[in-house]
């Protein structure tokens, strides 16, 4: 088990900055996930812990050990690029013990080696073909199997999942969960999909404009996302930005892309960036002429139109709703199913009732 | 401990630079020594009278009358020759990339052998089979029962167009299947749904896909044909001269040494540009076939029962293939027949192969055949060995992996090793040789041993062929295996050893034997440096063409034939030719 620091790790490509004064910790025995958009420098920060790039600044620490100057030869450091690159011209044998040899293994200890990591990644069959003659998913498995042959200090992974067909993810998934588990072994895990994230992580770092900028456990960010990017990397629905606020005793008014609403309560924290509406808290009413909903004050009022209709799960459905009052905006609303009594039908006008106090600030 | 540390690193890097330094320091002394020197000594010989700069010799060599009109020649001959190459070879690749059938790729192999095969057995070939009393005229002769010839080879414009054909035509070919192959077919479907005229298909969906293909192939041809040199100086007699034929009769003949180098720098431009132009448009075709996955589908060749169109069409295609097949082949066996065809009733049928361990016509040849057969073989295999070497020092310069991860971005001895490579490239042997000649014929290792200077020039012929198959071969190699066997804790040696030296290996083979294959019958720059006993092969062959007894070069040439086929093929076991500079 080892902890890992980066400190302020910085890293230029063509003169823009794509990492700058990085600060991360992992710790003993974690999977982390690193999440971030495509070209946010992910694959660069893999690549600079494993020694394969020099970072412009910063240092690397592996149990407080200083490593940001020692040769990839000597990290020990278990590195799985996001292509699936196995030895073409090796068995699968042949390059599980490529490292072994590399770090001179007697002949024993490398065949008890492979046959652990055969084991332990559920590749026993494959141990005699060549790379060309196994599907993707086996690939990955061979090239996890083959850095943690070597018993990495940390494992670092690259969009492991993201060339695998959607059958085989899952089980891949949850087979990385198990060794990570099972060998304790410090984990960096980079993807820029949150769905991965939810499926694997202990602790999820998001980042963006070379920083990381929060980190913690996916349900307390998805609870309270530092702000609106996160909100959006996270997959969150129905977020807007925060145009304009305005401050009345008591109560604030802010403007968003949606239009303009009313907070029974002043916004003392820091700033928010964006607002969030859960789609589960907005109801919907679909008598146009009826005034009864039009006196009460207290909620957010919003015409719309229905674009299209599907099923979320047994008891709910998705609405996606055009809002009228804006050029391209729409909204989701989730509506038990039980609820609707009437038929819906895309273009149907409705009304949406939005209680402020169920609005999340960002 | 961080500062063990970085020294441990440093000691790999420092090492890792050290190679590269030292590389650097053999490839340029090569090449300046070999090539930028003499070069500069062809400038010399062509702009300086007296040790002063002057423009006079190069201008007037290049209005001189005799001179524009054999440029004049060089350029018309080499345009008629592509044009008619890219008319016949374009079907025919057509034809190879639509169909499959057995033995098929035997039969695209016999065809590629005539540009494979040393100038001068090619030359030998044509005479034998199209000469005047060649078999073709022979056999006009008896059917008509007059003493006319049907084609006439020597000192006509059709006769050296015919050759250039024969020779290249294999180029185009071979070039072409690949555009044929990875024609997207979908847009043509699409195209004929939104209710397209073939017509309008074939020039708006199917020519821009395969255009690029056309040019590069074309410029290939272009080069070859324009810088053509045995074919020329023997089928053009005294009327018809390309340049690299004027540039050696001019050196030899007339010793006008400054006019010579004029030439051979108004050539050496004029080379660049095509070849230029060539890569740029060589690149284009690469980029053009990355991404496409659908291509033509193939077919088996069978006719139908009820589409008697496509059945005519197919046996035209088939017929043609037998024409370009008949065409191809029989200047080749003719010349392995009049191998064992005995000139006069006294001798055998083995009068060649015996004559090469007599020195019956060491008075001719300044040596047994069976001697210029071991220097031919001897030549051959240390050019290979020298260009090997240089070729993995120059992809190992360019592809230097410490470098190009940390910068992004070559460092300036890489680009300029890499520019430095290209001038060799558009450099015509007779050129090569030119340059060598001036700066060390009156050096006492020119004198008394010129095959130096033989292989040398071999080498710097053969270097960028070989250096392209095996950079093409390091290319395929994905970076994040050499990034994986480093983290796995591999040095940068054993990287070398276990994973990039095994990937490039064939590249290496394919290199070497092409390399291989070019020295045995290089022609243009041997005969220009030859003395005394070094003669090679082909320069025997050249020496016994206008003879009457067609025998022993023939013997001589079949021989070169034999281990030339053998070369290609295993090249071809290996994987794919490329026939590209």
């Amino acid at each position: 088990m080892t902890k890992l620091e980066l400190k302020e790790i910085s890293m230029k490509y063509e003169r823009k900055y794509i990492l700058e004064d990085l600060i991360l910790e992992v710790n003993h025995g974690e999977l982390l996930v690193l999440l971030g958009e495509s070209g946010c420098g992910k694959t660069s920060l893999l690549k600079i812990i494993a020694g394969i790039i020099k970072p412009e600044k910063g240092d690397i620490l592996m149990d407080g050990e200083n490593i940001t100057h020692l040769a990839p030869q000597k990290r020990k450091i278990g590195y799985v690029p996001q292509a699936q690159v196995l030895f073409p011209h090796m068995k699968i044998r042949e390059n599980i013990s490529f490292g072994l040899e590399a770090h001179r293994f007697d002949k024993q200890e490398i065949e008890d080696k492979i046959k652990w990591v055969a084991e332990l990644t559920q590749i026993e069959d494959l141990l005699d073909r060549y790379p060309s003659e196994i599907s993707g998913g086996q690939k990955q498995r061979v090239a996890l199997g083959r850095a943690m042959a070597i018993e990495p200090r940390l494992l670092l992974l690259d969009e492991p999942l993201s060339s695998i067909d959607a059958s085989g993810r899952e089980s891949l998934a949850l087979t990385i969960r198990r060794i990570q588990k099972e060998t304790e072994t410090t984990t960096l895990y980079v993807t820029h999909n949150q769905e991965e994230a939810r499926l694997i992580c202990d602790r999820v770092a998001l980042m963006y404009d070379g920083k990381i900028q929060q980190i913690g456990k996916v349900i307390e960010i998805d609870k309270n996302p530092l702000n609106l990017i996160i909100a959006k990397i996270m997959g969150s629905v129905n977020i807007w930005s925060i145009e304009f606020i305005e401050k009345k005793d008591k109560h604030s008014i802010i403007t968003t892309p949606i239009g303009s609403f009313q907070l029974p309560y002043e916004i003392i924290k820091h700033k928010p960036t964006g607002i969030k509406i859960p789609a589960e808290v907005i109801e919907l009413s679909f008598d146009i002429g009826s005034t009864d909903h039009r006196s009460d004050t207290s909620n957010f009022i919003l015409n719309g139109k229905i674009k299209s209709i599907v099923e979320k799960d047994e008891e709910t459905h998705r609405i996606i709703i055009d809002l009228s009052e804006t050029v391209s905006e729409y909204i989701k609303v989730d509506c038990k199913k039980e609820l609707i009594k009437k038929e819906l039908k895309p273009n149907q006008e409705v009304i949406l009732h939005i209680d402020p106090l169920e609005v999340i600030l960002i | 401990m961080s500062r063990t540390v970085r020294k441990e690193t440093n000691i790999e890097e420092i090492a890792n630079k050290f190679i590269i330094i030292l590389a650097i320091i053999a490839l340029g002394s090569f090449l300046l020594s070999l090539f930028y020197v003499p070069l500069i000594q062809i400038l010399r010989f062509a702009f300086s009278s007296e040790s002063k700069f002057t423009f006079a010799i190069f201008s007037s060599t290049i209005t001189d009358t005799l001179n524009l009109k054999f440029i004049g020649f060089t350029f018309a001959q080499a345009l008629l020759s592509t044009v008619i190459c890219l008319f016949i070879g374009l079907p025919a690749g057509f034809f190879f990339a639509k169909y499959e059938f057995k033995g098929k790729k035997l039969v695209l192999n016999l065809l590629t052998i005539p540009f494979v095969l040393p100038p001068i057995v090619v030359l030998l070939g044509f005479i034998v089979s199209y000469g005047e009393g060649g078999w073709i005229n022979s056999i006009w002769k008896g059917m008509t029962g007059t003493d006319n010839v049907l084609i006439s080879i020597f000192g006509t414009f059709e006769g050296i167009v015919l050759a250039h054909i024969f020779y290249n035509l294999s180029v185009i070919i071979r070039m072409t299947i690949p555009a044929w192959q990875s024609l997207d077919l979908e847009q043509v479907e699409v195209s004929r749904t939104l209710g397209a005229s073939e017509w309008k298909i074939f020039w708006k969906i199917i020519f821009p896909q395969i255009v690029n293909y056309l040019i590069s192939s074309a410029l290939l041809v272009f080069i070859y044909t324009f810088n053509s040199f045995a074919i020329v100086l023997y089928l053009g007699e005294v009327r018809f001269q390309t340049l690299e034929v004027r540039i050696f009769k001019m050196m030899k003949a007339s010793l006008n040494f400054s006019g010579g180098a004029s030439l051979a720098f108004l050539q050496l431009i004029l080379n660049t540009i095509i070849i230029i132009l060539y890569l740029l448009f060589e690149r284009k075709t690469r980029q053009m076939a990355i991404g496409k996955e659908r291509g033509l589908q193939k077919e088996k060749i069978s006719f139908s029962r009820y589409n008697w169109k496509k059945n005519l069409s197919i046996i035209g295609l088939i017929l043609f293939m037998l024409i370009i097949g008949v065409f191809t082949f029989a200047p080749i066996l003719a010349v392995i027949i009049v191998s064992f065809t005995p000139f006069s009733s006294e001798v055998s049928p083995f009068f060649g192969y015996m004559q090469l361990f007599s020195f019956e016509y060491s008075p001719l040849l300044n040596n047994s055949p069976l001697r210029l057969l071991l220097n031919t073989l001897l030549f051959a295999f240390a050019a290979t060995l020298i260009t090997l070497t240089l070729s993995l020092m120059i992809v190992f310069v360019l592809k230097n992996r410490y470098q190009s991860l940390k910068k992004y971005q070559r460092s300036i001895s890489e680009s300029f090793i890499s520019y430095m490579i290209i001038l060799p490239m558009a450099t015509s042997s007779i050129t090569l040789a030119l340059g060598l000649f001036l700066l060390f014929n009156n050096t006492s290792l020119y004198l008394n041993a010129v095959w130096f200077f033989i292989i040398m020039a071999h080498v710097l012929i053969s270097v960028p062929f070989a250096t392209r198959s095996i950079m093409a071969a390091y290319n395929r190699i994905d970076v994040e295996l050499l990034n994986v066997a480093s983290t796995l804790g591999a040095s940068r040696l054993r990287v070398f050893r276990k994973i990039e030296l095994p990937l490039i290996l064939r590249g290496i083979i394919v290199g070497g034997i092409f390399s291989f294959a070019i020295s045995l019958g290089e022609f243009g720059a041997t005969n220009f440096l030859v003395r005394g006993a070094y003669g090679t092969l082909s320069i025997g062959i050249s020496k016994l063409l206008l003879t009457q007894t067609l025998q022993l070069p023939a013997t001589m040439a079949s021989i070169l034939i034999i281990v030339t086929i053998i070369c290609f093929l295993a090249i071809q076991k290996l994987g794919d030719v490329e026939l590209k500079v």
